[in-house]
């Protein structure tokens, strides 16, 4: 039930992740990032098998960043979303196949063009202008087809992302908890939960909350 | 010929492993490299091989390369071994970063690489890497600048001034001569090309300098404020034997 | 689910005219009911004359392509030409053969024309590589069993290039109307001797 969903918008990519972790039936943490910063311009956001996914995305990490190092220049988003699906592939037809599902949201500062990849666990890559994995994908993709339109600003890219988020929050049976929403452009990555959470943003009132019980047990 | 150089794993019966002496022999035929500590900066000096009338030297390698984002190594010796040690040294700072989501000190990575040149002086089959380095940088959440140096051998030690490669010696008396403690960055960087000086006869384009501060681990100085860093060297040189030059006679 | 080939969905064709072939295929990548690209090519050409079109597992529809475009750079090199038509269906056949135990969940087709004798040639493959040579046409994909059906009905011998691209695109059409794996625009490939047409069909989109 994570949601993995992003966006394209003018000189760049919007994306959302719930902040839920889940086992089985329990929530174990509610400040999950799903995302990890593959390189300065590159963004990877997972679900998937628990364990798997996290391993996964800094494996890739770890490799697009080696390729940073030693060459004095960073891959495009293209080309890491290509060395993303190669391993995938690879580990697909092995003893035990990677399960996880990916986006690779990215700016290519060479073309200067913002570019979105879904990458499932079977290794199918697609560019696409808006995507998302799982239970998510069934919610949005209606609004997304609806209100998407090719170049958007970050504010109206904001406001669809809310307006899915708000969807999700309604028809998903269980609370994940809400969102982290970050933005790749050329300026780097970004955390922009604020702009799309503007009330109830940072998570002051979980450490509150958290205090509070702690506080009851001492007395 | 004793015989004793013929294979690696082999002493001499006065305990020498020759092998790697001759390693020495070309770290110190190779272009000199020189560290300085500052305060609060480290700094990588080279000399650059005075470049063919051909040759690109916008795209010839240079003798100072990235480890890590914040670590930087400098070498004297054989380019074509530094290739091979360097890779493996940016595939440990990676690899370590996945495993234990930090990025490796800069003692660790200098063990590492001292290590990898000790194996191969006791392993059948191999040479010894023909390079001395010199590894710069901080230590993750650490504002204080490390220098180390490691040899073919496999010794690594900490210091806060030296140099390697070709009249490597004679830099080594120069800092030991200049050094002071707590530098700032340009008195730094002065010292690190005044060493160089005394080496290198052709001046600021046969030189490079890299900075590594705790804020921006990545500055690389131009040739033309390297120049203006020599030009006031040897401005300062010249008044000071024309203030000599009178109480000769 | 179980079935690896109709996960993601998708319908190529193949037909043969006089001095002429076409080859199609639908744009639409989905994951089961849900559609998730309406831009995922499927006919793909390596050198001047030789076209393949991949049906089935979108992930083995790209690895092979990226196989196949390594394997005939690398053929290019060695041989100083293009590879044909009909040496290009054994490299398919070879290479699906080399999985038998563990294969590529594809369903691929060869169109071109061979450039020596000029003669159209159009070949199909199950998914461990056994050719099915035809002189009519060629189905593969979700939509096979409509495509069969469209083909059989609309197909005559020695069909001119206007009149193939129309019987081509005509088949496909009506067989992916019936398929909800499919659909979503179409690409139409009509090959000649020493002209090549790609051609885009605005389909139904849903």
């Amino acid at each position: 039930m994570d949601i993995v969903l992003g966006l394209r918008i003018k000189g760049g990519v919007l994306v959302a992740t719930s902040k839920a972790a889940t086992r089985g039936i329990s929530v174990i943490k509610v400040g999950d990032d799903k995302t990890r910063e593959l390189n300065p311009n590159t963004l990877m956001a997972y679900t998937g098998e628990a364990g798997d996914t996290v391993q996964f995305a800094e494996y890739i990490m770890a490799n697009t960043r080696l390729y940073g190092i030693r060459h004095d220049i960073e891959l495009s988003p293209s080309a890491v979303a290509s060395f993303t699906r190669n391993q995938l592939a690879k580990a697909l037809r092995s003893r035990k196949p990677y399960q996880v599902n990916v986006l690779i949201a990215g700016f290519d500062p060479k073309t200067e063009k913002p570019t979105l990849n879904l990458i499932d666990y079977l290794a199918s890559n697609v560019e696409l202008p808006y995507a998302a994995h799982g239970y998510a994908a069934y919610y949005t993709m209606s609004l997304l087809d609806r209100h998407w339109k090719e170049g958007m600003t970050q504010e109206e890219g904001v406001v669809l992302m809310r307006m899915c988020i708000k969807e999700l929050q309604t028809r998903l049976p269980v609370d994940f908890k809400g969102v982290y929403v970050k933005v790749v452009d050329k300026d780097g990555i970004r955390d922009v939960s604020a702009l799309v959470y503007p009330d109830e943003y940072p998570e002051a009132e979980v450490t509150e909350e958290l205090e509070v019980q702690q506080g009851e047990i001492a007395a | 010929m004793s015989g004793y150089d013929r294979a690696l794993s082999v002493f001499s019966p006065d305990g020498h492993v020759f092998q790697v002496e001759y390693a020495l022999e070309a770290v110190k035929r190779g272009t000199a490299a020189v560290g300085v500590k500052g305060k609060d900066v480290v700094i990588l000096g080279c000399e650059k091989r005075s470049a063919l009338k051909l040759q690109d030297p916008r795209i010839t390698p240079s003798k100072i390369c990235k480890l890590d984002t914040h670590v930087s190594l400098a070498f004297a010796g054989l380019n074509a071994d530094a290739r091979i040690l360097v890779d493996k040294a940016r595939v440990e700072a990676q690899s370590h970063r996945l495993t234990v989501e930090d990025p490796v000190s800069v003692e660790y990575i200098s063990r590492y690489i001292a290590g990898v040149q000790q194996r191969y002086t006791q392993s059948g089959g191999v040479r010894p890497f023909g390079i001395s380095t010199l590894i710069v940088g901080f230590d993750p959440n650490d504002k204080v600048p490390k220098l180390y140096q490691t040899e073919p051998s496999g010794i690594y030690n900490a210091w806060k001034a030296n140099a390697i490669g070709k009249s490597s010696k004679t830099v080594r008396d120069f800092l030991e001569k200049n050094y002071e403690e707590d530098m700032d960055k340009a008195a730094t960087i002065r010292l690190a090309i005044k060493s160089l000086l005394e080496v290198v006869q052709t001046g600021a384009k046969n030189i490079e300098i890299a900075i590594l501060s705790a804020d921006n681990p990545t500055e690389v100085l131009s040739t033309e404020t390297i120049a203006e860093y020599v030009a006031e060297i040897e401005e300062e040189k010249e008044a000071e034997a024309k203030k000599q030059k009178p109480s000769r006679d | 689910m179980s079935n690896p080939q109709e996960i993601n969905g998708g319908s190529c064709v193949a037909m043969v005219g006089k001095d002429c072939v076409a080859i199609a295929c639908d744009l639409r990548m989905g994951s089961q009911g849900l559609g998730v690209s309406n831009d995922f090519e499927k006919v793909f050409n390596y050198g001047d004359n030789v076209y393949l079109g991949l049906t089935g597992l979108a992930t083995d529809v790209q690895t092979l392509h990226e196989v196949f475009r390594e394997k005939t750079n690398l053929y290019k090199m060695a041989e100083e030409r293009q590879i044909e038509p009909e040496t290009f269906a054994n490299l398919v056949s070879s290479t699906l053969y080399e999985k038998r135990f563990g294969p590529y969940f594809v369903g691929p087709i060869v169109a071109g024309i061979n450039s020596k004798t000029e003669k159209p040639f159009i070949c199909g493959f199950d998914l461990i590589g056994c050719i099915d040579f035809a002189k009519d046409f060629i189905v593969s994909g979700t939509a096979s069993d409509m495509l069969y059906g469209m083909c059989e009905s609309l197909w005559q011998p020695d069909l001119e290039p206007e009149d193939l691209f129309n019987t081509c695109s005509q088949a496909l059409m009506c067989a992916m109307d019936r398929d909800p794996l499919g659909g979503w625009g179409a690409i139409v490939w009509i090959i000649t001797k020493d002209k090549v047409v790609k051609k885009l069909l605005k389909t139904r989109q849903d």
